[in-house]
């Protein structure tokens, strides 16, 4: 019993590393990721999210560090990691075409930039506003069908800084940057 | 008969009819003198007649058994069990670190008092920033780098890879291993973000409790102090030096606003606690002690508090006054910490004496269980044996071994007893000291001493017992008789192959010392051509001591290969023996390395 102990607090312990946490999922307007990706790019005035999973796709992964956030979808039929979504301060669109998108709003440019569409559908679409840019790269398996695309994309939304600023005021916990106060401690730097 | 252990069987005696009887006498305190007298006839041994034979019991003649104190109830051992002040502070530590992240898990919503209390502690620190101190806080955090860390980490890989110390180099890759793991799921199940509100001045990566770059530096840190430095002044100073390194950066964290206060504390227990609990428990220094020199010096320590222990117990327990507590023979004890007592003389007669003992702790017990799991991957079933699970079994089975062949008349140490110093945890075997005693490769080997080599398997044969440890080192030599010690590794009725093995070390130990075609000539009086043709056909590689086989490289007249020509010729007896247990040992340890590699390459990010 005494040597089960050990082992039982390692298991406990570990047992986060096994399952994907919820905590690690974007979600719009609710958890700890979506903060730290306010955090990780403290100019964007919008940060990516997933508002709800489409059939057939789940969370795939989170990364978060100073400068750029990136997380991925999997879907049964596009294959894992079928779509990248990363936010970063600038990104690189050259080569890619703007085009109209009238439900992300006038802060928001959109880019698109397809490689194939046989055998298999592969590409970036860019989102730029102040201060961020999302890159949303898709990479599907072989003859998986481009609606998963459409559905991929009615899944992730494009939150604004401020309404994070403002949910966490609320708390009592500050968010400093983009639409929000300035940051304590700059002058020390 | 020979487990029975009867008064009435050791009172047997054999008529006298060899060339050669022996006295000793006690070496206890009673001053008296046993007789036993070994007498040896190579004309009858064939056919499974005994040896050795005692004259009678070993009982101070005439004397009274002196007195002995038994320890009441409640009254602590000679040595307690203490945690120390180290300990109680660490599991005092790792209680806060759990209670902490339970609270901020279960209840640490953002409207938390925690939650806002903290980073508003981070931004009051960043309120006092200045530039010079803002330009020290980053060159510390820059020296904690992960291309920093990785470069100390492969440096402690190639120290502990030039100096063989696998079983370090194996913990300490487990424990860097386990404190990623632990971090990174920990972090991935609390969710909490960086403090808020102020500027961040250096790199970070993922979520903030606990702090991962806080717990990289610390099992970095504790290590360097565990794996590479020996124990004594230099580790104790580098214990030392590794707190106030931690202090510096978790300094250093929060002035930078990278973590929140308990990010750093709880990801400082973590790199701490899992190194420190990592070597302790499979590279305790009792055991495998990290040295530069020759050999090992660091078993248990026989001074101070365990040295006065083992005083009292011995006198309390077997009724005898120690003066002197003196290591011996450390450099070939890996599974025990040898002593030599001096022991007073006293008012009752008994003369001065030194006694052989041999304390086993459970360290030495976990030491015996990896071993055996090692051989068992190695060779099957080639020892024959479980591991023992408790230190008092370990002493036990050790005390038995030693009556046994002092009942049954072997020439081995009259065993004293057992003294518990730790109920459970540490225990003393006492025994007789071979006074004057030289090893068997120091001595003059005559046909005397072989025949009593040979008639020393022979009785081993007839009683059904192998000695499993039959080398140079355990065969003294004194006044012309032959001496067997360490008989720790006896079985009673072992594999006939075992027993074959006995016989070809014990040929090849005598040959060492003479030659081939003496050693066989004097066997065939002993034994039939056909044990011998079996010895030479068990006695390969592995199963002979490591002793045995590097005398025989240095010796270079490749014994043999000359016994196995002198022998009637057989197959080779196969080493290898497998079992449903080894196969499922090997394929379990596979899967968990290929796990663990699986791993490792999943992580990388973290380990670089």
């Amino acid at each position: 019993m005494r040597r089960a102990i050990p082992v039982l607090l390692v298991a406990l312990l570990s047992l986060p590393a096994c399952a994907t946490s919820r905590s690690n999922e974007i979600r719009c307007g609710e958890g700890g990721a979506g903060i730290l990706a306010a955090q990780a790019v403290p100019s964007a005035t919008f940060v990516p999210c997933i508002t709800a999973f489409p059939v057939g796709w789940s969370y795939g992964g989170f990364f978060a560090k100073t400068g750029t956030v990136r997380f991925w979808l999997d879907s049964d039929r596009a294959g894992i990691h079928a779509i990248q979504v990363e936010l970063t301060r600038t990104c690189d669109t050259s080569g890619a075409v703007e085009v109209e998108d009238p439900d992300a709003g006038p802060a928001v440019r959109r880019f698109e930039l397809p490689v194939s569409l046989e055998p298999r559908l592969s590409g970036s679409t860019f989102f730029t506003f102040t201060g961020g840019c999302v890159t949303f790269r898709y990479d599907f398996a072989p003859g998986a069908p481009s609606t998963l695309l459409l559905e991929a994309h009615q899944a992730i939304e494009l939150f604004p800084r401020k309404e994070i600023v403002a949910m966490l005021d609320d708390l009592g916990w500050h968010l400093c940057g983009a639409e929000a106060p300035p940051c304590v401690g700059e002058g020390g730097s | 008969m020979i487990l029975g252990g009867h008064a009435d069987v050791l009172a047997e005696v054999v008529q006298p009819v060899g060339h050669r009887e022996w006295q000793r006498r006690d070496p206890l305190r009673y001053g008296q003198t046993f007789v036993t007298e070994v007498r040896v006839d190579p004309r009858t041994e064939i056919g499974g007649r005994r040896h050795f034979a005692n004259s009678g019991p070993v009982m101070p003649e005439g004397g009274a058994i002196p007195r002995r104190r038994r320890r009441p109830s409640g009254e602590p051992p000679p040595l307690p069990r203490e945690l120390g002040v180290s300990g109680k502070l660490l599991i005092g530590l790792t209680v806060l670190a759990v209670v902490t992240v339970l609270t901020i898990g279960i209840i640490g919503s953002a409207e938390a008092p925690i939650q806002r209390f903290e980073p508003r502690l981070v931004a009051a620190i960043a309120r006092i920033r200045v530039p010079w101190l803002t330009a020290v806080m980053r060159a510390i955090d820059d020296l904690a780098s992960p291309i920093a860390l990785i470069t100390i980490r492969v440096l402690i890989l190639a120290i502990l890879i030039v100096f063989r110390r696998w079983r370090h180099l194996f913990v300490f890759l487990g424990a860097v291993l386990s404190v990623e793991l632990i971090t990174y799921g920990l972090a991935s199940f609390m969710g909490r973000p960086r403090p808020g509100g102020v500027t961040i001045l250096a790199g970070w990566e993922g979520f903030s409790l606990p702090s991962r770059p806080i717990a990289d530096v610390a099992v970095t840190a504790v290590s360097i102090v565990y794996a590479l430095l020996p124990h004594g002044r230099y580790r104790d100073l580098a214990k030392y030096a590794t707190a106030g390194i931690l202090v510096l950066f978790a300094a250093s964290q929060l002035y930078l606003a990278v973590s929140h206060p308990t990010d750093v504390f709880v990801g400082a227990i973590i790199g701490v606690t899992i190194p420190l609990v990592g070597f302790r428990w499979f590279c305790p220094n009792d055991v495998f002690p990290v040295t530069y020199g020759r050999g090992k010096t660091a078993h248990l320590d026989v001074g101070g508090r365990r040295g006065d222990a083992i005083r009292k117990a011995v006198e309390e327990q077997l009724g005898l006054v120690v003066t002197e507590i003196k290591p011996i023979g450390l450099e070939g004890s890996g599974g025990s910490t040898p002593v030599r007592l001096t022991t007073a003389a006293s008012d009752d007669g008994a003369s001065r004496a030194r006694l052989f003992a041999k304390i086993y702790a459970r360290n030495h017990v976990r030491a015996d269980r990896w071993y055996k799991l090692g051989r068992t991957i190695l060779y099957g079933r080639l020892e024959d044996e479980t591991p023992f699970q408790t230190v008092r079994r370990f002493v036990e089975y050790e005390d038995y071994t030693l009556r046994l062949m002092h009942q049954e008349g072997l020439p081995s140490p009259r065993p004293h007893g057992v003294v518990e110093i730790t109920p459970e945890r540490e225990y003393m075997i006492v025994m007789e000291f071979f006074e004057g005693a030289e090893e068997l490769g120091a001595a003059e080997v005559d046909d005397s001493i072989i025949d009593q080599g040979l008639g020393m398997i022979r009785r081993f044969w007839d009683l059904g017992l192998a000695h499993r440890d039959i080398k140079p080192s355990n065969l003294m030599v004194r006044e012309g008789r032959l001496l067997l010690v360490d008989v720790f590794f006896v079985q009673v009725r072992p594999s006939p192959w075992r027993q074959a093995v006995d016989l070809g070390n014990m040929m090849l130990t005598l040959a060492l010392s003479t030659d081939a075609e003496r050693v066989y000539e004097r066997a065939l009086r002993f034994f039939s051509e056909d044990d011998l043709a079996e010895a030479f056909a068990a006695t390969r590689g592995v199963a002979s001591p490591t002793q045995v086989r590097s005398e025989l490289k240095a010796d270079g007249r490749d014994l043999l290969s000359r016994f196995r020509t002198l022998a009637p010729s057989r197959a080779p007896i196969r080493v290898q023996r497998w079992s449903i247990r080894r196969i499922g040992i090997i394929a379990g340890l596979s899967i968990l390395t290929l796990f663990t590699i699986g791993l490792v390459q999943a992580n990388w990010r973290a380990f670089t």
